[in-house]
This record gives structure tokens, sequence and C-alpha cells, in this order.
């Protein structure tokens, strides 16, 4: 067959069955991406005869004798397609691996199709950038401000891979060719709780191209826990790489390696399994009842299924309802969603030359992953190397070695290169979950609005392992809790496991549980005392001069390095007044509401939090910066540079940088509980600054003057009318010996806190359900923005996310544990269509604690979305929906008359 | 996916004798199930033959009394056809409603009427309009071509060549596409001829597209949304699912009725 693609004609035969995606993958047209392979995401768009199309829903053979075109192709020689210059005039991306097929739909577009966005936009999907930025490109508008010496913190400077992005030739994971690679997959159990009595091999062996099969008996039986922490007992060790007992429906069973996926597959499908089936719980209340089936056995960990329980008290809450003229309370509750990084899980592994070896992987917290390979396995830390390259999302969701492990352990045993890339179905039923949590809160208050006592109690089903369990439970006890002034607080929280697929990190990490609860309370107290809620909220919120405390007496690292919550009130209450918003649509059975929340979140975890850098001024006047931390769409590879041009009074384009890479980079935690910033970021500007004092220091060594005299500009050190150019100061230091080379740790303590408030004004038609968001609002106290345009990104797209979670995210089971809807077809993320333009507002704040007067910003905007909503519902209708997500069929159910 | 045999073939006869010749062959029309499906290994059909090759499955006619869209006719042809939007606006508007942009750019009327998923859109506009199918052996009324889920009168070794869609009929389709399922939970298309009411309901029926007679009862007397106030769908008949109880569809079906209605009178 004779095809065409990106001008280049050929001929070949492509497998049978095969599709034109994976066609073009295996030609080594890494542009093309996988995101769901089955027509939902839209990441795999290419055009055919100039119309753009799912490649992954066409077989090749179709695509003979046509024109192909991917992302690869659409620029003319050097010259932007200018739909590719204009995304990278609004860096319409974050982690870019939604782009090459968004560029490709957007390209195709007419006029006519432009004005109707939300319908034509449909087919693609994005995760990270809640489609402002996309909005932006499409309207031509320009985001990025110029790089100017000495001015880079503070200025929406691009992504220095941007270019990359928008041509197809950024590499991912999964996009990279190795000779003699294999293919794992693994078979997935069918049963919530069952024991496995045997596994039958041979006929896997059997189907051609397989190589081996690996179970339970031949992987090392050492416990760990697949959640990534510094501390790894934080985590409880009640894992097995392959276990004889399964826990959840698409735990894994059984490894299978070939020469290519469908062989793998296939020898999946062939095994043969006889599995005891054992009775299984999924209601952490019944699984906390004395006769529920215990799930683990494996020490001293759990007591029964409750493997965490925490509690604290400051003050007497008893005294404290006994005070209040009105007390509120109620449950609400929270449901299990998943990440969805277009990115799926996945990791390849070989070995090198010299018998080292290397695990490409798509992780938050490569270093960790390389600790628990080495605690697994056995090996001297010198003879592994972990590494990321550009990385497809993560949200929390690659705060886990999901992949890594199997990949090692058949490259020990096979001694080929080894791939593993979860399918999107795995994502759903094989990955980790936001913990879904129950929880109840009673609140005291005096008739003037003042609180007496808070009480929360939380259930957190934790799954069938319980990673993340306790540190999230702890989070949801914690910022949202310390963010009322009360003399009386209480909380007591329980960590359940349950034969559900396991909870794990997700963005807001617990605090978004509890504000969803806490927040909708404050509203129907509110309601109760007939008090306006941000005054409510104005007469109970922490302030600069309290003490911060959740419900613990004793101390903590946590104090105000800045505060602006009273800021973020104002921002948002006046702008709810006077700010654009869309009419109430036209007809019968709309109603109209308002509803604000505010959250709280601590800028960094109270885990152990390390970080480290390493920068070199380099022969031709440039930096190189190398640095522990993931990017993985955060935009923390652009911060950083800005961060280090700040202090080297240079431009972030002179500086050169690599992260996430055990060999290149010193140790960094993870980039997780927004520490990109508080912790990389700060090890970069210790570094940056160790390094302008090194060159200043030889500057006034040679000159016999002092290293104050000096000052660093973007090619030279500039002192009185002396300039000495970089590039001179670098070949004399280098032939006598100096080395212009500095290398700073940063630890997270103190830390800091951010505020966001977020208001809602949306239409709800009675009927139908449907719910029309008229305006969005948010300010957010930040700090300083290091890059305005990158912190509005992320403000946008955790507002997207949370309207995701508020609206249509669930994961829904039936009453085996089967998920239901394990797929983007019908488990919705947002869509174009349906995130609404945000008003973005920011405290004017310098915080004294984070790098250069910044706080963390990724997390904590997506905490006060799904309660404002309720609230705003709440307002319109009178009916409390405490119960996530508001999806139209319930909002009929609950807005019907009651007999 | 897996392996299985590819045909091309360039003409009709070609294309039946390559369905007959084999077990468990099946028809690629646009591909935008039948992959899916492939992928999940929910079909595994030994054989594909390919009706792309047939230039006159994809013509779209429009005579005097009939609008005739070939079965191999993209949603995107039949969305951007001015022959369409001129005789049966509302049909063109449907099409642009299907799917995405890139599954309109594949998928195709034959493909989603002969595939008949309970949420697909056509089915409605077939039944409303008194379309009827044109197939390799007959011509089937769009009353007796949609039997049940998934399921029509088509026989194995059967290929639709086209669909007529009587023309002058006053029409409009609406539908509510769940924000959670991104499916049509209710897909209304009503259609006035003369006097003459249809009401076709997809989406919501337990047996997949039917008529809603007591709209269309209702409507013939008086052609206005009010007209529907009084009538609410028997639920029994609803489907329920995860997205949605019968209850909740009924009164879905009930407002887009309401709407597609409003929009013809205005």
């Amino acid at each position: 067959m004779n095809f065409s693609i990106d001008g280049h004609a050929f001929s070949a035969e492509p497998h049978p069955g095969q599709c034109l995606r994976t066609f073009l993958r295996e030609r080594g047209d890494f542009g093309v991406k996988k995101g769901c392979d089955q027509g939902d995401c839209g990441a795999c768009t290419v055009w055919v005869d100039g119309a753009p199309i799912h490649s992954c829903l066409m077989p090749a053979f179709r695509a003979a004798d046509r024109k192909v075109t991917t992302i690869q192709g659409l620029a003319s020689g050097d010259a932007l397609h200018p739909v590719q210059q204009a995304f990278l005039d609004a860096q319409a991306f974050q982690c870019g691996y939604c782009s090459a097929g968004m560029i490709m739909t957007i390209a195709a577009l007419d006029e006519t199709q432009r004005a109707d966005l939300p319908r034509h936009l449909k087919g693609n999907l994005c995760r990270c950038t809640g489609y402002a930025a996309i909005h932006d490109a499409i309207d031509g508008v320009v985001n990025v401000s110029d790089d100017i010496a000495g001015n880079a913190c503070g200025a929406s400077l691009p992504n220095p891979f941007g270019p990359g992005i928008v041509t197809g030739h950024a590499r991912y994971t999964m996009d990279l060719d190795v000779a003699g690679l294999t293919h794992l997959k693994v078979l997935r159990a069918p049963h919530a709780h069952a024991r496995i009595r045997s596994i039958d091999k041979a006929p896997a062996l059997a189907v051609p191209g397989v190589l081996a099969v690996f179970t339970w008996e031949d992987v090392p039986r050492r416990l760990y826990s697949t959640a990534t922490h510094e501390d790894h007992l934080v985590d409880p060790d009640d894992t097995y790489m392959l276990d004889d007992v399964v826990r959840f429906v698409g735990q894994r069973v059984a490894a299978v390696v070939g020469e290519s996926e469908a062989a793998a597959e296939a020898g999946c499908r062939a095994l043969t399994v006889e599995y005891e089936v054992l009775p299984a719980v999924f209601d952490p209340e019944l699984a906390m009842a004395p006769q529920a089936p215990v799930l683990h056995h494996k020490g001293g960990e759990a007591h029964g299924n409750v493997f965490a329980e925490i509690r604290g008290e400051v003050g007497s809450i008893a005294e404290g309802f006994a005070e209040a003229d009105a007390i509120h309370e109620r449950t609400y509750t929270t449901s299990r969603v998943q990440h969805v990084h277009l990115e799926t899980h996945g990791s390849i592994a070989w070995k090198s030359d010299d018998g080292r070896i290397h695990v490409r992987t798509s992780s938050q917290a490569p270093f960790i992953a390389h600790e628990k390979l080495c605690h697994l396995f056995g090996f001297i830390p010198a003879d592994l190397h972990v590494f990321t390259e550009r990385v497809g999302g993560g949200f929390g969701g690659k705060q886990e070695m999901l992949t890594e492990d199997l990949c090692v352990l058949a490259l020990l045993k096979l001694g080929r290169p080894v791939k593993w890339e979860y399918t999107r179905e795995e994502q759903f039923i094989g990955a980790s979950t936001r913990h879904q949590m129950t929880t109840r809160v009673k609140l005291g208050a005096k008739a003037d609005g003042t609180l007496t006592a808070i009480e929360i109690r939380v259930v957190s089903n934790t799954g069938a392992y319980g990673g993340h369990g306790s540190e999230t439970l702890a989070a949801s006890l914690s910022s949202p809790m310390s963010a009322y002034r009360c003399a009386n607080k209480k909380g007591e929280g329980f960590v359940v496991y349950t034969n559900m697929v396991p909870g794990g990190g997700f963005r807001g990490y617990g605090a978004s549980q509890s504000t969803f609860a806490i927040e909708c309370a404050m509203d129907d107290l509110a309601k109760l005392l007939g008090i306006d809620p941000f005054t409510l909220r104005r007469r109970n919120m922490v302030t600069a001069d309290d003490w911060i405390e959740a419900i613990w007496s004793g101390v903590s690292d946590v104090e105000f390095g800045s505060y602006g919550l009273d800021q973020c009130m104002d921002l948002v209450e006046e702008a709810l007044a006077t700010g654009p918003r869309r009419p109430v649509p036209a007809g019968e059975h709309w109603a109209e509401g308002t509803g604000i929340a505010l959250a709280m979140l601590e800028s960094g975890p109270p885990t152990e939090h390390r970080s480290g850098a390493v920068m070199e001024l380099l022969p031709d006047g440039r930096y190189h910066l190398a640095v522990g931390s993931t990017e993985m769409g955060n935009g923390s590879v652009t911060s950083h540079r800005q961060l280090a041009a700040s202090v080297l009074g240079a431009r972030a384009q002179d500086i050169d940088i690599i992260n996430a890479d055990t060999d290149k980079a010193p140790f960094d935690t993870g980039t997780f509980a927004s520490t990109g910033t508080v912790v990389a970021g700060q090890a970069v500007m210790l570094t940056a600054t160790a390094l302008r004092q090194n060159i200043l220091s030889y500057v006034a060594r040679i000159t016999a003057t002092k290293p104050d005299d000096w000052a660093l500009e973007a090619d030279a050190v500039v002192g009185g009318n002396a300039r000495i150019s970089l590039v001179e100061l670098h070949a004399k230091g280098t032939a006598a010996g100096h080395r212009f080379l500095a290398k700073r740790k940063a630890y997270l303590s103190p830390r800091t806190v951010a505020f966001n408030v977020q208001g809602i004004r949306l239409a709800v038609h009675r009927i139908t359900g449907d719910i029309e968001i008229l305006q969005s609002v948010h300010a957010a106290d930040i700090g300083r923005l290091i890059n305005p345009m990158q912190c509005r990104g992320q403000i946008n797209g955790s507002i997207a996310m949370g309207l995701g979670w508020a609206l249509t995210e669930h994961m829904d089971y039936d009453d085996t544990g089967h998920l239901k809807n394990a797929a983007l077809r019908n488990y919705r993320i947002p869509s174009f269509a349906d995130v609404p333009r945000t008003q973005i507002l920011f405290a004017d704040t310098y915080d004294t604690i984070g790098p250069l007067g910044a706080k963390a910003q990724g997390e904590c905007a997506i905490n006060p979305i799904a309660p404002a909503i309720s609230n705003a519902l709440f307002d319109a209708t009178g009916v409390r929906f405490a119960s996530l997500p508001f999806t139209p069929d319930r909002i009929f159910d609950q807005l019907q008359p009651r007999p | 996916m897996y392996a299985f045999d590819y045909q091309r073939p360039a003409g009709l006869d070609e294309a039946l004798a390559a369905l007959r010749a084999g077990e468990d062959v099946k028809v690629l029309a646009g591909g935008q199930t039948l992959l899916p499906t492939l992928k999940q290994r929910l079909a595994q059909p030994s054989a594909l033959v390919d009706l792309a090759a047939i230039p006159e499955l994809s013509r779209i006619e429009h005579g005097p009394y009939f609008l005739t869209i070939g079965a191999m006719a993209r949603h995107a042809e039949v969305a951007a056809s001015p022959m369409v939007a001129e005789a049966i606006p509302a049909l063109a508007e449907l099409a642009g409603l299907i799917g995405d942009p890139a599954v309109r750019n594949r998928g195709t009327i034959g493909g989603s009427i002969a595939n008949n998923d309970p949420t697909a859109d056509y089915p409605a506009a077939c039944l409303a309009l008194g379309a009827t199918v044109v197939t390799s052996t007959r011509r089937i009324a769009a009353e007796d071509f949609f039997t049940g889920l998934f399921e029509t009168a088509l026989a194995e070794d059967e290929v639709i060549l086209a669909v007529e869609f009587p023309v002058g009929a006053r029409a409009a389709y609406r539908k509510f596409r769940n924000p959670a399922s991104r499916y049509a939970m209710a897909g209304v298309f009503v259609a006035a001829r003369d006097g003459e009411v249809r009401v076709a309901v997809t989406g919501a029926g337990q047996g997949g597209v039917f008529r809603w007679n007591d709209a269309e009862a209702a409507l013939s007397a008086d052609f206005s949304p009010a007209a529907l106030d009084g009538l609410t769908l028997d639920p029994s008949d609803v489907m329920a699912d995860l997205h949605g109880s019968a209850e909740y569809r009924a009164q879905l079906v009930k407002v887009m009725a309401k709407r597609a209605v409003a929009a013809i009178a205005s």
C-alpha cells in the first residue's frame, strides 16, 4: 500500500487490524499522542486529506492513497502554522500532551466554525489549562511578555519547551524508540476480594511472541507502598509487587511480557487463574463493623480495617456548643474521581553496556521511585538511574510507583528493554483516585454569627491499599479547620480499608474534601442565622494576628509568611457585584443563585520535603541549572529559570535547565503538595545566589576589589566603568583553576499559607437539571507572582478540575466492585463547552517565607470550587446539594416536590 | 485491536459477494463505533468489507419529493450540504450535532442507522420524517427498520444503500446532552406536515427510538408547546441507567419536545 505522511511518500503494509495511530507511532511519528485509544480525547487527531480525524478510530489501511498530515508536518519548513504560533503567543498549554491534537483540530476550523467553539472543540480534551489559554490562542491574544535581563521575576515568560510542544517534537515518556524493546501487560483481577489458588502459565507461554509470565511467586516477597513520600513510614507497607490475594477489581494478578503489545495482551487473556472468592466490603462504615472481612493481616499498622485514626481537640466543644445560640449539623460527601492526566502511566527500563539500569518514567517523584526500586530489588543506588522526559500531567496521580517495578523485574529476568504503558481503562481501574470522604460537620454559633464550636468527623475510604491515606486524612483535619478562628474545635477521622481501587494523592489532597463540607456548612449556618455568607465568614475567618490552629494544641511549623484572605474576600464580593456575567437563559424553569467559598492551604506538606539544585556558568556566558523536581505541566521549569535569572541579572532564556533525573540533578523529594515553588524554587534561588556570590567573589579576587563593588548583568559583570564579559571571565577563571559552580539544598520549614476565594453565579433548570455558570470569579493570595500567566493558568486549570468534580465526574461502581464507567466516553471531564471564563484576581502580598515573595499556587484553587457551586445552588433553589457530583439527574431528583 | 482480513471492493456486487463469502464478515462504514467495539473485543469479525471505495454510496440527491442520502455520506457532508439545508434544514442541523468534528468527518448515516444505538440521533429523524431505508435487496420503511436496541431489520448479507427522506415537512430536533455522559438522554425530532405531526424520541426508550403517540395527537390538535403541558410520558417504557432515572428522562423528553415545537413555531 502507498502512504503519504507529512509529505513523505512510501510503501508499507500495516499489520492486520492496526489503527492509524499505532502505525504512525511505529514509524517514529511520536507527535501523534495516545490519550484514550477510543476516540474520546482527541490527542491523536491528524488530518486525512485535510480533515481532522481520530487516528485511533481509523484502520491504517484506510489511509492508503490519502494524504495524512500530523502535527509534525503542519509547519511549512521553519515557518510555523499560524495556529502553532498562536499557541506559543498565548502559551495555550501546560503539560502540552493535548496540544498536537488540539492544534490539528483548530487549524482545520473555518470562520463559521470558530464562531461556535464549544461545539467544534468537543472532541479535544485538555486537563491542564481549563481551556482559557486555548481560547486566547484562537482569539489571537498574546500572553507572553519580553524576557528582559534582571526582570525575569514577575514577567509572563514562555515555557522553554513551547516550540517542541507546538510542533510535536517534544518527547514524552513513551516517545522513544529502543532497539529490542519488549512489551509488558498485566492481567487484572476480576474479583473485589479473592485468593489466587493457582495460575497456569502454560497457555500464555504458548502464545506466539510471549516471552515470559510473572506471578506472585516470581517477585521479591517484600512489602512496600506505591505512594511516594520522602518518609516511607507515613504510608503503610501493605503491598507486594504481585500478591496471592487480590483486594480490588483491577489489581495486578500476573504480568506477561511479549515481543509486541498484542502478544502480551493475548498472553494475559490465555492465562488460566483459579480464584477462591472471598467476602468483600465496599462501604467504609460497614468495613469498620466487627463482622466485616478484614483486608490486611500484614502487621501492626491496621486495627481491623481501620489503619489510621486521627483525633484532636482544642478548647472544649462541649462548652462551645453549650454557649451556642444556633447549631447546624449535617453530613457532606465527596466522590471518588480520577486525575485523568492525558498521558497515562508508563515506564521504559533498559540496561546500558556498563550494566547500569535506566528507568524512564512518567513520575512526580523519580528520586523516591529510585529509593523504592533499590528497596525492592536490593540495588546499590549508584547502579540505578531513574528519570523523566516530558511528563504529560500528574495532578497527584503520578505520586505513585505503579509501573517502574514490573518493568525492572522483567528487565532483570529477560535482559531486554521493557516498556509498560497503561491503557485509559487501566487508569480508571488500576491507578490511584481521590479518596472518597464522608464528613459530618457540626457548627455552633452565637446569634451574631461568632463561632463557638466546630466539630468534624471524617471517614476516608482508602480502598484496598493505604497509600496517602493517613496524610490526606490529616490534611482534611488541618488547614480547612485552621481557616476559621474558634476557641473550641474537635476533629476525628478514620482511614478505612475497603475492596475498592486505592485512593492516592490528588490536587488539594484531603483538604478539598473537608473544605467542601465545611464551606457548605458555613452557608447552611448563615441561612440558619439569617446572616449574609460574606459577613459570617468575615466574622470568623482567621486573620494575620491569629494563632494558626486546627484541632491540635501542639505547635506546628505553619505561619503567615503573608496574609491576603481579607483582600480576596473583598475582591470577590466586588467582582460578583459589578463584574461581567451572562444573562439567565431564556425560557421557563430557570432559577438563579450566587455562592462563595474560601479555602486555606499550607504551602507544602507536614512530611519531610527537600530539594536541591546545581548551577554552573558555561563557557559561552550562559548558565546551566539542574534541579531535581519534575515538570509535568505545572510550569516549574519556566518559573525556576525565572527565579535563577532574577538573582543572576540574566534573561531566563540564558539558562539551560534539566530536571527530575537521579543522575544529573540533586535529590528532590518530589513535585507534589505545592512544593515546586516553595521548596524546589527555594533551592534554585539559594543556588543562584551562591553562584552569583561565587562569580562576584572571583571578580573581586582578580581585581583586588570587593564583591559588593560588582554587579551581574546579562552578559557581564560590571563595576563602575569596568565591564568583564562572562565569556572572558569564564575563560580566565577556568584557566586559573576556578570553578563557577554552586549547589544548594532547600528544606521545607517553616510553611506559609495561601488563600483562595471563589464566587459563582449560576442558573439551574429545575426540570432538566442543567446548570449554566453565569459568572465565575476567583481571588487568590499566592504571594508574589513569579509568572502571572502561569499562575492564572494553574488557577484556570484548578477551576476546570473543580467544575468536573462538582458537576460531572464520578466513578460509578456496581455492587460487586466493578467500575461501570472506566472510559472517557462516560467518565466525563470538562470540555471546552463546560468551562466558563473566570475573572481571576490576585491579592497584593509578598511572602516572607517563600522564594522571592512567592508561595504555593498549584493546588489550592480547586478547593473552593465545588462548595461555591453547592452554595449557589442552595441560594437558587433552597435545597442543599450535599453530595458530589451535582449531575442533572440528581438535581432533578432533589428538586422534585416531596410527598 | 487484533488481526482481521480487510477487503475494499470497488463495486456493490463485489461487496455483497465478499459479505457472503465468509463467516462473521462485517461491513466497515465510518468505523466510529465499530473500531472501539473491535478494540474492546466486543466483536471479533473475521473480515471487514470497506464500503468507502464505492462512490455511488456517498451521493446526496434532492428530487421534487425526496431527499436521498447515500449510506456512506458522512455527517460532516450532510451538515454542510446546501441540498440538505434547503430540503430539510433540521436534518442538516442534526448531523452537525453528532459526536465531534473528527467523528463527523468519518461517521456515516448508513453506519449510524445500521448500528441503531439507542442514543443515536439519525433514527429519530428517520422515524419522524417517515424515511425509507433503501438496501441492496429491498425498501424498508423506518417504522419497520428499527426493531430494538442495536437491532434492525437488516439481514446479515444486506447492505444499506441510501436513506430516502420525504421533503416538505416543518421539522426541528432538540436534544439534551447529559453533561456527565455526553450522550443524548433525550433527543426529540418533531415533524409537521399537512396537519399530521410526528414526534420521534431517541436516547430514552427501553426499546430504542420510538414515536410518542400522545404528543402527536395533542400537537395535531394544537401545534404549540403548551399543548404538551398536560402530558406525561409513561416512565415504565423509559430507560434508566447510571446517568438518570426513567422519571427524569420522561421529563427531559417533554422539555425537548416543547423546545422543538417552539423552534418550528417561531
